[in-house]
């Protein structure tokens, strides 16, 4: 304690008596040491050997109305993503008995259920797949996309204080909450397994179409996140119209029935939902059935769209967030 | 030298109402469409809101120059526009008009345990409060064990930081502040954290940071500190920058003014 009083001190009457004590500073910052110190410098004691760069490494300004996403900045924050989805991940099971059992607990309950009333009291036709597997492949991509959107339209209002209080690429936030989702999607696809081995469905060459369908879905989920999570920021009806606008989704999107339950003149209505391609395709995949090409293309092109708009739409409104949040 | 930071009649203006900040700052979705069918309107009239009662410029031609290692002092009563300059150098809101450039890596500490999550331990906020701030995980993981022994929380690493007592809490939240090693810091009264005793320590710790040759800018309310830890001050007042010049003529010429402003307001 002695050390650091004596330092104080000697920091003040070496700036009362205007007079250097250079030899008491150490010079840490990257260095050139055999660049010269001009001596009119040491008046204000500056012993350091800081390189100035040409360039200005940030430049701040009042930016253009449209800014496209900064692919190498965002990269650059790679770290800060990982550590905001682990802090989610953590803070969404502490204090919880069961823990991560919770993401596999929500589906099984619910499919338990539809299992009981879609499927045994109304007989929902379902192409001759087996209830339980036929309403967990849509519930557990529904789970995961739902949660994601939720969350991730909700993630810039939880994170309030990042926001007003360090800089980052904002879109980390609502990318952070997408990821916190995947990480639940796949506790929750063990079940997946378990039931698959179950009823012996075999291992095809569908499951080559898994990782492109997950990563349709994480992008769909993205894109509605950070438009949402943008949007919210600046209207708080987000917050009270999505919950009922993402069950109404759920109703319009084959998860309780096949999208074949509609009369086949009006089938191309629920394509336009860009769900139903990427839902009817996982369970293709997993299943063994044929691929309806067109669905998924559409969804992908619908994703692709969005995806830019979303992201356009946030950086436009991403400079104002720490002022009227 | 060249500078480290160079500031160009930087502006900040606020609109005091919300509402009337067209296309932004509507608090409802109807406000918003109510507003859009009369933006054409009000055009029409010539009535834009744009200067006069509902705006704020919280900062007004703000140039200055920060060589490399130096240690600059803002001072300034409340609302002169000290926070606002450091929220735009920290690229937390952007300015109306003007420029700044910056020549290193700058980390902001405008408050302490920004990103602190009540119910993770203190390791765990460690991580995260470091990686928020800038930190690379090697780097928090390489000082881990200084952090901890440095807010003296050893035993308490891993409890959720919601017990602990506040001065624990300031005390782990500053100490990985201090940790940080950019070029450029700029730093918004969060010094006074702990008790007597830490708040000793933290000053120590601030001034092995700027004798390391870090460039450093830091507002405080305390004129004390100012004189103790910078070479050079601001003085700013109603978003200009007032004087400007060596840390201790700044500080007389700013207790002067409060003090023939507190004879004033006697007679």
């Amino acid at each position: 304690m002695s050390k650091h009083r004596r330092k104080a001190n000697m920091k003040i009457t070496g700036n009362q008596s205007a007079s250097p004590a250079p030899a008491l500073r150490q010079p840490v910052a990257p260095t050139s040491p055999d660049t010269p110190e001009p001596a009119a410098q040491t008046t204000h004691h500056l012993v350091h050997h800081y390189e100035v760069p040409d360039k200005p490494v940030v430049v701040i300004e009042s930016s253009k109305a449209w800014v496209p996403v900064n692919l190498a900045n965002l990269w650059s924050y790679r770290e800060l993503l990982y550590f905001l989805v682990w802090r989610d991940i953590k803070v969404r099971y502490k204090q919880t008995m069961l823990g991560a059992l919770w993401a596999i607990l929500q589906p099984l309950v619910t499919m338990m259920i539809f299992t009981y009333f879609f499927g045994k009291l109304a007989r929902i036709p379902t192409e001759g797949v087996p209830y339980p597997i036929f309403f967990y492949t849509g519930l557990l991509l529904w789970t995961y996309f739902s949660g994601a959107v939720v969350m991730g339209a909700n993630s810039l209002l939880g994170n309030t204080n990042l926001i007003t209080k360090v800089y980052f690429p904002r879109l980390i936030i609502p990318g952070a909450a997408v990821g916190a989702g995947l990480i639940d999607f796949a506790i929750a696809s063990v079940l997946l397994i378990g039931l698959l081995l179950y009823y012996r469905f075999p291992v095809t060459w569908g499951y080559l179409m898994l990782l492109p369908l997950i990563v349709l879905t994480t992008l769909l989920a993205l894109a509605l996140a950070i438009w949402l999570a943008a949007l919210n920021v600046r209207f708080r009806d987000v917050r009270y119209a999505l919950p009922f606008l993402i069950q109404a989704w759920m109703f319009l999107s084959p998860i309780i029935y096949p999208s074949t339950l509609m009369p086949a003149q009006w089938r191309w209505v629920m394509i336009l939902n860009p769900l139903t391609g990427i839902i009817e395709g996982f369970r293709a995949a997993l299943l063994g059935k044929e691929f309806h090409w067109l669905a998924l293309g559409y969804s992908t092109f619908v994703t692709a769209l969005l995806l830019v708009y979303a992201s356009y739409s946030f950086r436009r409104m991403e400079k104002h967030f720490a002022e009227i949040i | 030298m060249k500078p480290i930071i160079k500031v160009q009649n930087l502006s900040k203006k606020f609109r005091i109402t919300p509402g009337e900040q067209p296309g932004l700052q509507y608090d409802t979705l109807r406000e918003a469409i109510a507003k859009a069918v009369k933006a054409p309107l009000r055009r029409w009239r010539g009535n834009h809101g744009e200067e006069g009662k509902d705006t704020l410029w919280a900062l007004k031609d703000v140039s200055f120059e920060v060589l490399p290692g130096e240690v600059l002092g803002i001072i300034g009563p409340n609302g002169a526009g000290k926070s606002t300059l450091l929220s735009i150098l920290s690229r937390i809101i952007e300015p109306t008009s003007g420029r700044a450039e910056i020549y290193g890596r700058v980390a902001s500490l405008l408050e302490v345990g920004t990103g602190f999550h009540p119910d993770l331990s203190g390791r765990e906020n460690v991580y995260l409060n470091g990686a928020v701030l800038g930190m690379k995980r090697r780097e928090i993981e390489a000082r881990f064990d200084e952090i901890v022994a440095f807010a003296e929380i050893e035993r308490f690493i891993d409890t959720p930081v919601k017990r602990y007592s506040s001065g624990m809490y300031l005390r782990l939240a500053f100490v990985v502040a201090a940790h940080l090693d950019p070029e450029v810091l700029i730093v918004d009264e969060v010094l006074a954290v702990g008790d007597a005793g830490f708040q000793k320590k933290c000053l120590g710790k601030m001034d092995d940071v700027t004798r390391s040759g870090r460039t450093v800018l830091f507002v405080t309310h305390s004129v004390g500190m100012i004189s103790q830890m910078c070479e050079h001050a601001i003085l700013m007042k109603a978003g200009r920058v007032h004087m400007k010049g060596p840390a201790i003529e700044v500080v007389d010429y700013y207790n002067t003014m409060w003090n023939t402003l507190a004879e004033k307001r006697q007679a």
